[in-house]
């Protein structure tokens, strides 16, 4: 038997061993950071997973000019109609924010603040395993990125919480993944809840709602927030709505099943929030 | 062969790992088949091992798992060592057991993608991600889906194979 182990490749089942437990000690040590040798090779691959993921978008481009040529255009047309109307409702809110202004100064009051500092990241790779949703973003610690920042898309929802940071790229856990799990403020009771993943409905990108105060009245369709509590993530971001609500199996309490408001699957370029500084 | 022979032969392995994983990672996450995405590493790591013998299943698993946990979200170790002893396991199956063929491989592929999915059913009770049945939806289909990439894998890696020994007269 010892024989057969030494003939049959022993040396690289001892160097596996010992490479795996380097590794794990790593991966305990380096938390929020990769391990020297994933961060080589993230290093290596991120301008070559840069290069397929812009390849990709130039077919998917071409695919859509193709085939969904009509599609665009009926959604441009909308879009415009959309920009019309926002460009009306922010001129009124300039004005109103120039009354609040004044309103404040008259009232002595602290001056509200809300300054975000973005790092625009494209997605290089999504996630190949079916036990978590992750993405991959070309931009990493040299450009400020940290474990723990938020990732918005172009339109402000959130997305993810990055994870990992390598040099020149990052590893971003989605807003539906099982691990997640953040304060919450749901938007018109302004009450506190908790975010939180769910390896079930991860597949169907979804998220959970949980922690409900006993008599909130929720409704479908209720815009979800992050509450911003414990100073960790920046308050307002929008996570999704309300999908549907349900009493958990022991009948006492109530979670809802939330839809993420950014779309997932289509996202090509996301803001990453590297600072935050927020006074309300 | 010579040492030169012998890094010939696995650089070209690992050329023909390329596609494979660039399959995996570009193009088959985007299109989920019974919900789920098939792991390719795994495969191509055991079909390899079945083809060339113990030693080098157990050299070819431990480079593949070494990337698993290199490029992949939550690689911890697990990977370079699991991989390691399913291509030696496989090898050895496939040398002493076992048929060098196809079948082989099917068999030895079903078998390390079974030590694969348990290991995660485990690990997922272990740290609560879920309950057994919301586990078992994703590991079975993810261990069915898997295992029909043994049939394009298989064709490839023997062809690979017989273009390293065309290439270096053996």
């Amino acid at each position: 038997m010892k024989d057969f182990f030494r003939n049959n490749g022993l040396l690289i089942l001892i160097a596996a061993a010992l490479l795996a437990a380097l590794t794990a000690v790593g991966s305990y040590l380096f938390q929020g950071a990769p391990n020297p040798l994933e961060n080589v090779l993230g290093v290596v691959t991120t301008p070559i997973r840069d290069g397929i993921s812009a390849l990709a978008g130039w077919a998917e481009g071409i695919y859509n000019y193709s085939f969904h040529y009509e599609e665009l255009q009926a959604e441009n047309e909308r879009l415009r109609a959309e920009l019309a109307q926002l460009q009306e409702t922010a001129r009124d809110a300039e004005a109103a924010v120039k009354e609040n202004e004044r309103l404040r100064e008259l009232l002595g009051l602290r001056e509200q603040r809300r300054e975000l500092t973005f790092e625009s990241a494209t997605i290089t790779a999504r996630s190949t395993s079916n036990w978590a949703s992750t993405m991959t973003l070309s931009k990493g610690s040299a450009q400020g990125v940290a474990a723990g920042d938020c990732v918005v898309d172009a339109a402000g929802n959130l997305v993810g919480i990055i994870d990992e940071a390598g040099t020149n790229w990052s590893t971003m856990i989605t807003v539906v993944d099982a691990t997640l799990e953040m304060g919450a403020l749901l938007s018109r009771t302004e009450s506190i809840a908790i975010l939180e993943g769910d390896f079930t409905l991860m597949a169907q990108e979804r998220l959970k709602l949980t922690y409900l105060p006993e008599n909130t009245e929720l409704l479908t369709g209720d815009l979800v927030l992050t509450s911003g509590l414990g100073g960790n993530y920046p308050s307002d971001l929008v996570v999704g709505t309300i999908a549907s609500i349900h009493t958990d199996a022991s009948g006492m309490s109530r979670y809802a099943v939330i839809t993420p408001a950014a779309d997932l699957e289509s996202l090509v370029q996301v803001f990453i929030i590297k600072d935050f500084d927020i006074v309300e | 062969m010579t040492r030169q022979d012998h890094v010939r032969k696995w650089t070209i392995y690992a050329l023909a790992l390329l596609p494979v994983w660039w399959l995996e990672v570009y193009v088959l996450n985007r299109f989920p088949v019974l919900g789920v995405v098939p792991m390719l590493l795994p495969v191509a790591a055991v079909t390899v091992a079945v083809l060339e013998g113990t030693v080098a299943g157990a050299g070819f698993g431990l480079g593949v798992g070494i990337l698993c946990d290199a490029v992949y979200y939550g690689g911890w170790g697990g990977m370079t060592l699991g991989l390691c002893l399913l291509g030696w396991g496989a090898g050895a199956a496939a040398q002493y057991a076992l048929r060098r063929n196809f079948g082989g491989s099917l068999l030895c592929a079903a078998a390390a993608l079974a030590v694969i999915a348990a290991a995660r059913v485990v690990s997922g009770l272990f740290t609560g991600l879920a309950h057994l049945p919301a586990l078992l939806e994703v590991a079975v289909p993810e261990l069915l889906w898997s295992l029909c990439f043994v049939c394009p894998l298989y064709p490839w890696f023997f062809w690979v194979r017989r273009r390293i020994h065309k290439f270096l007269r053996l």
